[in-house]
């Protein structure tokens, strides 16, 4: 009797996990199957970035399915999740890699297993691309920086806020600003600290770094989350009026504070428009178009005078237009 | 213990011995059996190596978390520790240092980090906990200013050997992983090292009446559970081609929470490989088994914090009845 | 006279003199950083910033204080920073509509739920709460996920955001949240039937039993407290920073177990209490205080505070070994 409530319980099982199949994910249509890699689900970043290629799957009639880490950015789920693809064999990979060094082998399995890879975001290095789409971080750091030293008159104490430690993104825009710092000399970079991407820690970074420095001219942060946080830390110490603060990424919140005069400026990295692109390229290449190897997107300044379109939700975010792009190349 | 040796034959007596089944092997079971008929990708060569490959890691720091949690200790150090292990041994390969001195390196740093764990645990007598919290920082800014913040790639190509050399058709990880379980079996069962690890979390004023150096004993099992994680460094390090510096991230939760599915529990020091092993192998499952069936990510980390709780749980009322 | 009942009913109530050498202990260690900081940076010893890291420290305490009643009864709760984010996300969707009353209500609730699931399956299924709050880890974030679906949820009425950013008087309001918190929790904990149960629970459980308390009850019902608790604090958080995503849980965990066990609450159980805790998310706010004022390198922060943790410990054991063995 015993076993038979074992089996009982291997039956639930298989039912329960029969049921599971019946969970969300995503599908359109009946058309090719393509797995979108993403770095994480809880930024709207890379919502944009989901909505933008979803879009693309419908227009084009794919079968795509999204597949991100649940831990931000983990290398060694993204690392599991692109072995279990593998296996799966899916008709192309469109992919964001959370460090592009490390992704590096894993690529190599999907070249090995002749599925073909569409990346964007991050460059991995040393292995078979159809394509590559996207600005990279690194120049998007150096704009954002530029621009913001501009509005200072290339002189003054800055503060710099950084993202994760050792996060691949943190470090390129890092390194972006660093180079815009050594083109201003009279650019003074007080301190850079880390917000760890997120809104909280800044605001309270920022809280401690206004105590330790009595003058700042501008602040950098490397993502809006953060940048939002800065805004808030100098809204409630009363020292927001003339030091502008500069983002990445154009968040919605981040775009109403610009909206609204708070925050000087956010540089976009258009995670809309580089989902939407990528898995169009995935698409014409299925269908044996030829695709460039290389669309770059350029780094777009959003400040108070343009920042309107960036309030829409991106699901009403016009998509743009392919040949456009590919003609501007 | 002695409930096991009772003789087969009577269904009744078996079940008994069932009843000593760990909550993970019973979840690996359902799960195998269910994935098996659910997706036309769960049963095949390639997807079974794939998934020992990918409980391979947690396996192996879950080895040494078990040994510790029967001491009744805990260390959340182990992550970190991979990470700092992994992240010498890639800037010694770079440097240009030979293999087995590049793995020396990165065995000793994590055994550092062990030793400290042990030292302070074991004759400073402070909580584990708050030790291995502290050394997890620790570990995790020697693995940063490494590293510099960055993946240090460039790695000689050999090193992928740890993950894709195959002895007798079967990959180099799961022959590292089943050594090392055997290993850490054999020490367990059929030396005094073992025989204190029970003893440690039994009765350590016993232990120490009865003379034994209990502190270096103790200390010595936060140093061998530091370089099992020091090992797994290297198979991780070859998976990515890279040694990053955060990439032990919550792995040592992971290798907890397979401990504990495996029947491992804090109090009272109870805990066995077997089922430890079985809590890796049954969470890679599910977690394969969650992408192979599409399942979106948002449902993902829901879906296995239900089926842990769930499996415990059932694992829990099984007990009393 | 307490103590003398305490023979009976609260065998792990500490008596006074234990309770004064913790203390000390404590605010030896929180002296020395004060002290080491004030020679080390000019900035640390003013007004200003004292203001400033109370305020931090508040934070710290809120998300901190649920905690302490589930170590004080040998637990743990590691779904404490996935619960405040999901509370959070749910409380916003109402609030960003001007919903006040929903979205406090709706938040504390989703925080008791979850608090009251981890407590029915750790009490009554004597599942441990290192795994049971593992898998509520788990779940909670996949519900944020889901019902963020990416997005983040931003402007709250200022009459809500005032219990996070506001002043009431000269006194920003979170410290003043923060206080009325730790006066009513310490009265709770020191003086009342359930404070010494939540002792005794930790402390000597079968005691406890046999004096005829509903334990099982009050398990549970700690881990009710502590969703509860992590729920409020992820409004006076989200009122702080006026927008939420699903990520706001992330990270929180770790220094909201630190501040505890900074604090000299002892994971066995039945030993600390909440002015320990108010004392050790002071210690943690004043390092990353300290460390942003001197600049510490980015990578090194980490490995600081994890530094710190262990050495303010282990002074804290040498302490009040000496201060025992000398009476």
């Amino acid at each position: 009797m015993k076993y038979s409530k074992f089996i009982k319980a291997v039956a639930v099982g298989m039912a329960l996990i029969t049921a599971t199949g019946s969970l969300p994910g995503a599908a359109y249509a009946e058309g090719e199957k393509v797995a979108v890699f993403l770095k994480n689900i809880s930024n709207p970043y890379w919502r944009a970035v989901r909505i933008g290629s979803e879009k693309a799957a419908k227009e084009y009639g794919l079968d795509i399915t999204i597949v991100a880490p649940t831990k931000p950015d983990n290398i060694e789920e993204q690392t599991r999740q692109v072995e279990d693809w593998i296996v799966k064999k899916p008709d192309a990979f469109v992919f964001v890699p959370v460090d592009y060094k490390a992704m590096e082998p894993l690529v190599h399995k999907a070249n090995e297993a002749g599925i073909p890879v569409i990346n964007f975001s991050n460059r991995v290095e040393n292995v078979d691309l159809v394509s590559y789409i996207g600005s990279d971080d690194f120049t998007i750091g150096y704009e954002a920086a530029k621009y913001l030293f501009d509005e200072i008159g290339g002189a003054g104490k800055v503060v710099y806020i950084e993202g994760v430690p050792a996060a691949i993104t943190a470090q390129r825009r890092k390194a972006g600003f660093e180079k815009a710092l050594s083109e201003y000399e009279n650019i003074e970079l007080l301190t850079s600290q880390t917000g760890m991407y997120r809104r909280l820690p800044a605001l309270q970074v920022m809280e401690n770094l206004l105590q330790r420095y009595p003058e700042i001219d501008a602040v950098m942060a490397a993502n809006d989350d953060m940048a939002v946080g800065v805004v808030e830390a100098l809204k409630t110490a009363g020292r927001l009026d003339g030091v502008p603060v500069m983002g990445v990424d154009v968040i919605p919140d981040a775009a109403q504070l610009i909206k609204d005069g708070k925050m000087f400026a956010s540089a976009d990295y258009s995670g809309h428009d580089q989902g939407y692109l990528a898995v169009v390229a995935a698409a014409r290449h299925l269908r044996g178009e030829e695709v460039p190897a290389n669309i770059s997107l350029p780094v777009v300044i959003v400040n108070q005078g343009n920042v309107d379109p960036w309030l829409l939700e991106p699901e009403q975010k016009p998509t743009p237009d392919w040949d456009a792009v590919i003609a501007a190349q | 213990m002695t409930e096991l040796s009772i003789q087969n034959g009577d269904p009744r007596k078996v079940w008994a011995r069932l009843g000593d089944v760990p909550a993970a092997l019973y979840l690996l079971v359902i799960l195998f059996v269910g994935l098996s008929v659910a997706s036309p990708y769960f049963l095949t060569q390639a997807n079974l190596i794939n998934i020992v490959l990918q409980a391979s890691v947690v396996l192996i720091i879950s080895l040494g978390m078990t040994l510790i949690i029967i001491t009744e200790g805990i260390d959340l150090s182990l992550g970190p520790v991979l990470s700092f292990a992994g992240v010498v041994f890639g800037a010694a390969l770079v440097a240009g240092w030979s293999f087995p001195v590049a793995m020396i390196a990165g065995i000793v740093a994590a055994m550092l980090i062990g030793g400290l764990n042990g030292y302070l645990i074991a004759y400073h007598d402070l909580q584990p906990f708050i030790v291995t919290l502290g050394t997890f920082g620790l570990a995790m800014s020697f693995a940063m200013s490494i590293s510099g913040g960055e993946s240090i790639s460039g790695l000689p190509s050999g090193v992928q050997w740890f993950n894709d050399g195959h002895i007798l058709g079967l990959p180099f990880p799961i022959w590292a992983t089943a050594a090392l379980f055997l290993l850490t079996h054999i020490l367990l069962k059929h030396t005094r090292f073992g025989r204190y690890v029970y003893a440690i979390g039994g009765n350590r004023k016993a232990l120490q009446l009865a003379g034994v150096r209990v502190n270096l004993w103790q200390t010595s099992i936060y140093v061998y559970a530091a370089a099992l994680a020091g090992f797994a460094s290297f198979i991780m390090t070859a998976r990515t081609n890279a040694a990053h510096p955060t990439v032990g991230m919550g792995l040592e939760f992971d290798a907890i929470a397979a401990a504990v599915l495996g029947g491992a529990s804090f109090s009272g020091g109870k805990g066995t490989l077997f089922g430890a092993a079985a809590g890796a192998l049954a969470v890679a499952t599910l977690r394969n088994g969650l992408n192979l069936m599409n399942v979106a990510a948002e449902w993902q980390s829901a879906a296995v914090g239900v089926v842990i709780i769930a499996a415990v749980a059932g694992d829990a009322i099984r007990g009393r009845t | 006279m307490t103590v003398a009942n305490s023979q009976e009913t609260m065998p792990a109530k500490a008596p006074l003199s234990e309770n004064v050498t913790w203390l000390l202990s404590r605010m030896t260690a929180l002296a020395t950083l004060i002290v080491a900081l004030s020679f080390a940076s000019p900035y640390f010893f003013q007004t200003g910033n004292f203001v400033n890291i109370l305020k931090q420290a508040s934070f710290q305490f809120l998300m901190s204080s649920g905690l302490t009643i589930v170590v004080l009864t040998a637990g743990i709760d590691l779904s404490i920073g996935a619960v405040l984010g999901l509370a959070a996300c749910v409380g916003a969707s109402f609030l960003a509509n001007g919903q006040i009353f929903y979205g406090v209500g709706s938040a504390l609730l989703v925080g008791f739920t979850c608090g009251l699931v981890n407590g029915s399956l750790i009490a009554y299924l004597r599942i441990p709460s290192f795994i049971a709050t593992y898998g509520m880890l788990w779940i909670a974030v996949g519900l944020s996920f889901v019902f963020m679906d990416g997005q983040v949820i931003y402007g709250f009425p200022e009459s809500f955001r005032v219990m996070g950013s506001g002043f009431i008087g000269p006194i920003p309001t979170p410290i003043l949240i923060a206080a009325i918190l730790l006066i009513i929790m310490v009265i709770t904990l020191n003086h009342t039937k359930l404070g010494r149960t939540l002792y005794a629970i930790g402390g000597n459980r079968n005691a406890a039993r046999l004096s005829g308390m509903p334990v099982k009850f009050w398990e549970m019902m700690a881990y009710g407290i502590s969703g509860l608790l992590a729920g409020f604090a992820g409004l006076v958080i989200i009122a702080r920073t006026g927008a939420v995503d699903a990520g706001v849980g992330n990270d929180l965990l770790l220094p909201t177990i630190a501040a505890v066990v900074l604090g000299g609450t002892s994971l066995m159980g039945g030993r600390g209490g909440i002015v320990g805790t108010a004392i050790g998310a002071l210690i943690l706010a004043i390092i990353l205080n300290g460390m942003n004022l001197l600049g510490v390198d980015t990578y090194w922060q980490i490995g600081v505070l994890g530094s710190v943790t262990v050495l303010a410990v282990l002074a804290d054991d040498k302490i009040s070994k000496h201060i025992d063995m000398r009476g």
